[in-house]
C-alpha cells in the first residue's frame, strides 16, 4: 500500500479486526519494522533506523496514545508526563499541558486514583509533552464509555487545530470517521478507501 | 472419568506453566538443594565420623582415664584391677626420648616413646598394625611407628632407628606401622596440639626393653577403661588414693585427651552446622516460592476465573497451584539429597585421608535414612508451607471478578518522600526504582532477608578465613619471631648461649627455661609449661590482650589468656606454681595472647630457681642468617645434648596445611551462601521484571533507551542490595560469634577477627551477585515484543 499523509492532517484509519489498523501505526511509530517497503517520515527514511536510531525516532517525532492508557502505576499525573518531558530536550511545561488537558486539579493523584477518561487524558498529555509533529493513537476510546470517549476525542481534535499535529487515530467504531479530515479504510492490509472529508463534525455532535 | 479428565488437563497445564518460567523454579528448587545438601552432608559426614572414632576407641579399648605418676612398679597394675569399676588397666613407660633416623640424613627427633607388651596386646590403648607387624620376638629389639610420622619421614617396616637415653644408645628395628587412637589428632599435649613431624613423633616399644632402655624397670603411666554404669568420679578418685605412694602428677579424662578433644572439637562444629545453616537456606527456599507462586497467581487470575466458571473445584484449583511448590521442593529436596549423600562421602573421605583414622565406618544405618528421610523433608515441607497462601487465595477467588480486568497497581508516595521532600524532586530514573521497592513491601522485605542471610554466609566463611590469617600472622610473624628452637633433653648450661651466638650461622641467640608446672588457684588447676624468657627478648614477643607488646617482669606471672577462664583468675591474683622440685606463689600481672596452647611466662631467672638450679637452661632461640637456615639443624646436632631442632618455617607450614584444609572447607561454605544470594535475586528481579513488563515496553514505546530502562532496574535493585548488607553483616557476626565459641578452650584461642576489607569485599560480591542475577531480566526485557506487550491488558 502506498499512503501519503500531509502536515496537520487529522486521520481516522478504520477497518475490521486483523485488517493491519495497528501494524499501520506501529510501523509509522517505529516499534515495527516492514519486511519490505519504505517509511518515510518528515524526509527521513526510518525503515533505515536501528534500534538507537529507532529509540530517538520514537522520543522526538511521536506521541503515542494507547487503548489501555499504560501509565506508570508509581507515578502521579504529573510524574507520568514529567518522565515523558524529561526525554527530550525542549519540553512543554508538564503543568500547562495537563492544563490544557482539564486536570489541573489532579495533577497529584496516582492513575489507580483517577477515572479511564482521566487515565486516558493524563496519556495525551504525556504524549504531547514533548511536543512530537505526530500523534499515533491506538484505540483511544476503547475502555471508554461513550461520553467520556467523546470528550476525549474533542481534547485531541482541538491540539490538532491549535498545535497543528498530525493525528493518526485507529479505531474500528466508523462514527469516528467523522470528525476527521480524511478516512482510510483497510482490509486484509490493502487501502479499499480513502476519502476527504470536507466538513469534519465536531466530536460532540457524535452518535454511536 | 471426567474429574480425571479434568485433572489431567489441569496437569498438562502445570507442565507447560513450569517449562515457561523453567529458570525461574530451577533456582528455587537450587536454593531447596544447597539447603538440603548441605544438611545431608554435614550431618552424614558428622555421623560417619562420629562412627569412626567410636568404632576405633572401642575396637582398640581407648583410656577412659589415664593417671601420670612419677614411678610406680609393675606391680602396681595387679593392686588397681581389684579396685570395683575398673574394667581394665595397662601400666606402661611414656617418656619423650631423644630418637635419630638414619639414613641420607640423620635426624634426632624428641619422640615420645610408649610401652607395649612385648608378647601380648595390651588391654587398654591398643594400636593397629597398618603395615609390618606386632613387636617380632628374637630379631633384636623391634619397634613400632606411627603413621603419620611414619608417612613424614618415609619410615618402613626394616628401617633401622636408635633411641638415646643418657648418652646410651640402642638400635631398634622397625617392626610394623601403627595407628592409635591416642595419636589420631597427633597432638603433644593439650599445649602443643599442632606440632610437625620434624619435632615431634611416637613410637611404640616392648615392655622388656625398658630396663635396658631406662636402666630399670620403669612405669609411669596408668591406663584405665571402666565398667559400664561405674561412676567415673569415683573410680577416678580410688584410682589417684592407690596411686598416691608414686606421685600423682596428672590425671588425664578421655575427654580432655588432647588427641580426643581436638576431633571432638571439630566433630561438635560439624553437627552445630549441620543444624544452623541449612536452615538459612530452606528460609530462603521458602520465601522465594512465596514469590514466584504469588507472582503466578497474579499472572493467572484471568485463567483462575476461567476454571472456576467451567467447573473446576476449588479444591482442584487449591492443588493445581500448590503443585507447583510441590515438585519444586520434591525436585529440590530429591536432588539435594543425592548431592547431600555423595558429598557426606566426598567430606569423610577427605577427613579419613587427612587424619589417617585407623577405622572408618561409612555406613547407612537407620539414623543415616532417617536423617536423609528427614532432609527430604525439611526440603518439600518450607515449598509447601510458602506455597499454601497463595495456592488457598487462587482457589478463593470469585471467578466473575478474578475475570474482570483489575484496576491499575496502586502507587502511592513513600513515607519517606513526605518525611524528606527533596525526594520528590528526584528524578523519574531515581523516582520509579525508590517506588518500586516500596510498592510491593513484602516482596522487597523477602528479598532483603534473602540477601542478608546470603550475606551472612558469606561473612561467617570470611571471618574464619580472617581469622586463620590473624592467626597464623600473630603466631609466626610477631610472637614465633625466631628462625629456630634447640629443645635440649637435660638442662643445659646458660653459657652455652654464648657459644652458640659465636656461631657463624645465627645473628642472635636468646635462652629459654621451660618447666612442667601445675597451676592452682582456687579449685582449679592446670598442667602446662612454665616459659623463662630473657627481660628483652626480641626473638619470642608478648602480646597483652589489647594489642600492646608487653615482657616478662621479675614480679610476677603472664598467663595465656585462655587460662583466665580455666583457672578463674584475674590480673592481681596469685597463682600457686608447683613445678617437679619447688612450690611458690606468683602474682599474675597480665595476660598475653596465645593462638595455640595456653603457657605461663615468667623472666628467665625466676624460672631457674623455680628449677632448683642457677643457670640452666632447657632451649635456644636462634635468629638464623638466611643462608644458613637450611643447614643449621645439622650444626645443631653438634651440641650433644640437643633432643630436636624446630624451624618455624616447618611449624609454619604444618599449621598452614592443617588450616588450608579448614579453609577450603570455608571457601566451599562462601560459594553456598554466594549461590544462594544469586538464586534469590535472581528469582526475585526476574519477577518484578516480568511483571512490569507493560510498563518497560510502555516508557521504551515513549522513546526511553534500553540503557535508561537498565540503569532504573540497577539501581532498584542496588538498593535492596544495600538494605540487606546491615542486617546481613550483623547476622553474619552474629552467627561468627557462635560458631566461634566453641573454639575458644585452652588448647586453641581462635580469636574471631574481620578485618575491614572483608565487610567491604562482601558487600563488593554481593553487589556484583545482584548486578549478575539481572542480566537474564534485563536482556528479556530489552527483546520484548513492544507492539504486543504494550496492548497487553493490565495483569
Amino acid at each position: 500500500m502506498t499512503l501519503d499523509v500531509t502536515r496537520g492532517e487529522f486521520i481516522v484509519i478504520l477497518g475490521p479486526s486483523g485488517s493491519g489498523k495497528t501494524t499501520l501505526l506501529n510501523l509509522v511509530g517505529g516499534l515495527d519494522s516492514p519486511t519490505s517497503g519504505k517509511i518515510i517520515v518528515g524526509g527521513r527514511m526510518i525503515t533505515a533506523l536501528d534500534e538507537k536510531g529507532l529509540t530517538y525516532y520514537r522520543r522526538n517525532r511521536i506521541g503515542f496514545v494507547f487503548q489501555f492508557f499504560n501509565l506508570i502505576p508509581t507515578l502521579t499525573a504529573r510524574e507520568n508526563v514529567e518522565f515523558a518531558a524529561a526525554l527530550v530536550n525542549n519540553p512543554i511545561d508538564p503543568v500547562k499541558m495537563l492544563k490544557v488537558v482539564g486536570l489541573k486539579r489532579r495533577t497529584n493523584h496516582f492513575p489507580s486514583e483517577l477515572s479511564g477518561g482521566e487515565q486516558q487524558r493524563v496519556a495525551i498529555a504525556r504524549a504531547l509533552v514533548k511536543d512530537p509533529p505526530i500523534l499515533l493513537c491506538d484505540e483511544p476510546t476503547g475502555e471508554l464509555d461513550f461520553e467520556t470517549g467523546k470528550r476525549i476525542l474533542a481534547v485531541m481534535r482541538r491540539i490538532n487545530e491549535v498545535r497543528h499535529k498530525t493525528v493518526l487515530l485507529v479505531t474500528h467504531n466508523t462514527a469516528i470517521g467523522d470528525i476527521a479530515d480524511r478516512v482510510i479504510r483497510l482490509r486484509s492490509g490493502e487501502i479499499v478507501e480513502d476519502r476527504r472529508n470536507p466538513s469534519p463534525i465536531d466530536p460532540q455532535e457524535l452518535r454511536w | 472419568m471426567d474429574e480425571l479428565h479434568r485433572m489431567s488437563k489441569l496437569n498438562r497445564k502445570l507442565v507447560r506453566d513450569l517449562a515457561a518460567s523453567k529458570w525461574l523454579f530451577l533456582a528455587v528448587a537450587i536454593v531447596i538443594l544447597l539447603g538440603v545438601a548441605f544438611f545431608g552432608a554435614s550431618f552424614l559426614g558428622y555421623r560417619n565420623l562420629k562412627k569412626s572414632y567410636d568404632y576405633t576407641y572401642e575396637t582398640l579399648r581407648f583410656a577412659d582415664f589415664t593417671v601420670q605418676v612419677v614411678k610406680a612398679p609393675e606391680m602396681a597394675v595387679e593392686e588397681l584391677e581389684s579396685i570395683s569399676g575398673i574394667e581394665a588397666v595397662t601400666g606402661r613407660m611414656d617418656s619423650d626420648i631423644i630418637l635419630t633416623l638414619s639414613g641420607g640424613e640423620e635426624k634426632r627427633i624428641l619422640a615420645r616413646a610408649i610401652s607395649l607388651p612385648s608378647d601380648s596386646r595390651p588391654a587398654v590403648n591398643d594400636v593397629k598394625v597398618e603395615e609390618g607387624s606386632y613387636f617380632q620376638d628374637g630379631q633384636g629389639s623391634t619397634l613400632l611407628v606411627e603413621k603419620s610420622f611414619a608417612e613424614y619421614h618415609g619410615l618402613q617396616p626394616g628401617d633401622i632407628v636408635r633411641l638415646t637415653v643418657d648418652e646410651q644408645e640402642i638400635s631398634f628395628t622397625i617392626a610394623g606401622i601403627v595407628t592409635s587412637p591416642e595419636y589420631i589428632f597427633p597432638a603433644k599435649s593439650r599445649q602443643e596440639v599442632l606440632v610437625s613431624a620434624e619435632t615431634f613423633g611416637v613410637v611404640f616399644v616392648p615392655q622388656d626393653v625398658v630396663p635396658e632402655l631406662m636402666g630399670k624397670p620403669f612405669i609411669n603411666e596408668f591406663c584405665f577403661l571402666i565398667e559400664d554404669g561405674a561412676d567415673k568420679d569415683v573410680v577416678i578418685a580410688e584410682v589417684e588414693d592407690a596411686l598416691d605412694p608414686y606421685i600423682v602428677t596428672d590425671v588425664v579424662t578421655q575427654a580432655d585427651q588432647p588427641s580426643n578433644a581436638a576431633l571432638s572439637m571439630d566433630l561438635q562444629e560439624f553437627g552445630e552446622m549441620a543444624e544452623v545453616f541449612p536452615l538459612l537456606f530452606l528460609i530462603v527456599g521458602a520465601l522465594a516460592t512465596y514469590i514466584l507462586l504469588t507472582r503466578i497467581v497474579y499472572k493467572q487470575r484471568s485463567q483462575i476465573g476461567l476454571m472456576r466458571a467451567v467447573g473446576y473445584s476449588r479444591r482442584q484449583v487449591l492443588i493445581h497451584y500448590l503443585s507447583f511448590a510441590l515438585i519444586i521442593g520434591i525436585i529440590g529436596a530429591i536432588a539435594g539429597t543425592v548431592a547431600g549423600y555423595l558429598l557426606s562421602e566426598a567430606v569423610t573421605n577427605l577427613y579419613v585421608g587427612f587424619l589417617r583414622i585407623p577405622y572408618t565406618r561409612i555406613e547407612m544405618g537407620w539414623m543415616e535414612w532417617l536423617a536423609l528421610e528427614e532432609g527430604l523433608f525439611i526440603g518439600i515441607l518450607p515449598c509447601v508451607i510458602a506455597g499454601i497462601i497463595p495456592a488457598l487465595a487462587a482457589s478463593r477467588l470469585i471467578p466473575s471478578e478474578a475475570m474482570r480486568t483489575p484496576p491499575p497497581a496502586s502507587g502511592r508516595k513513600m513515607l519517606l518522600e513526605r518525611l524528606f521532600p527533596f525526594l520528590a524532586r528526584l528524578s523519574s530514573l531515581w523516582k520509579i526504582p525508590l517506588r518500586n521497592i516500596f510498592r510491593n513491601r513484602r516482596r522487597s522485605l523477602y528479598t532483603i532477608i534473602g540477601i542478608a542471610f546470603g550475606i551472612s554466609l558469606i561473612l561467617v566463611s570470611a571471618a574464619f578465613i580472617d581469622s586463620v590469617d590473624y592467626l597464623m600472622n600473630l603466631q609466626f610473624e610477631r610472637i614465633q619471631k625466631y628462625d629456630a628452637q634447640i629443645s635440649f633433653a637435660q638442662p643445659q648450661p646458660l653459657a652455652l648461649a654464648d657459644e652458640v651466638e659465636d656461631w657463624d650461622e645465627t645473628e642472635r641467640v636468646e635462652p629459654i627455661l621451660k618447666i612442667a608446672t601445675r597451676l592452682e588457684h582456687g579449685d582449679n588447676t592446670y598442667s602446662t609449661l612454665t616459659e623463662g624468657l630473657p627481660t628483652d627478648s626480641e626473638l619470642y614477643g608478648l602480646y597483652s590482650t589489647d594489642g600492646n607488646q608487653v615482657t616478662v617482669r621479675e614480679e610476677g606471672i603472664l598467663l595465656s589468656e585462655g587460662l583466665r577462664n580455666t583457672l578463674n583468675i584475674d590480673v592481681g591474683d596469685v597463682v600457686n606454681v608447683q613445678s617437679t622440685s619447688t612450690v611458690g606463689q606468683l602474682e599474675v600481672v597480665g595476660f598475653v595472647k596465645q593462638p595455640m596452647g595456653s603457657f605461663a611466662y615468667v623472666t628467665l631467672e625466676q624460672a631457674q630457681s623455680m628449677a632448683g638450679g642457677q643457670d640452666v637452661i632447657t632451649g635456644l632461640m636462634l635468629g638464623v642468617k638466611p643462608q644458613y637456615i637450611d643447614s643449621i639443624r645439622e650444626k645443631a646436632y653438634q651440641i650433644p645434648g640437643t633432643a630436636s631442632v624446630e624451624l618455624t618455617s616447618e611449624t609454619h607450614e604444618k599449621v598452614a596445611g592443617l588450616m588450608g584444609f579448614l579453609k577450603g572447607m570455608m571457601w566451599v561454605m562462601l560459594g553456598f551462601g554466594a549461590a544462594m544470594a544469586l538464586a534469590i535475586v535472581f528469582t526475585v528481579v526476574t519477577v518484578n521484571i516480568l511483571e512490569r513488563s507493560r510498563e518497560i515496553a510502555t516508557m521504551r514505546t515513549l522513546g526511553e533507551g534500553r540503557g535508561g530502562i537498565a540503569a532504573m532496574i540497577t539501581i532498584e535493585n542496588v538498593l535492596l542490595g544495600l538494605a540487606g548488607l546491615l542486617p546481613g553483616i550483623l547476622l553474619g557476626y552474629g552467627l561468627a560469634v557462635f560458631l566461634f565459641r566453641l573454639i575458644q578452650t585452652d588448647m586453641f584461642s581462635f580469636g574471631l577477627v574481620i578485618f575491614p576489607r572483608t565487610y567491604a569485599l562482601t558487600a563488593g560480591i554481593v553487589i556484583l551477585i545482584m548486578l549478575i542475577s539481572q542480566l537474564p531480566g534485563i536482556r528479556q526485557v530489552n527483546r520484548l515484543d513492544l507492539p504486543r506487550v504494550i496492548k497487553e491488558q493490565v495483569s
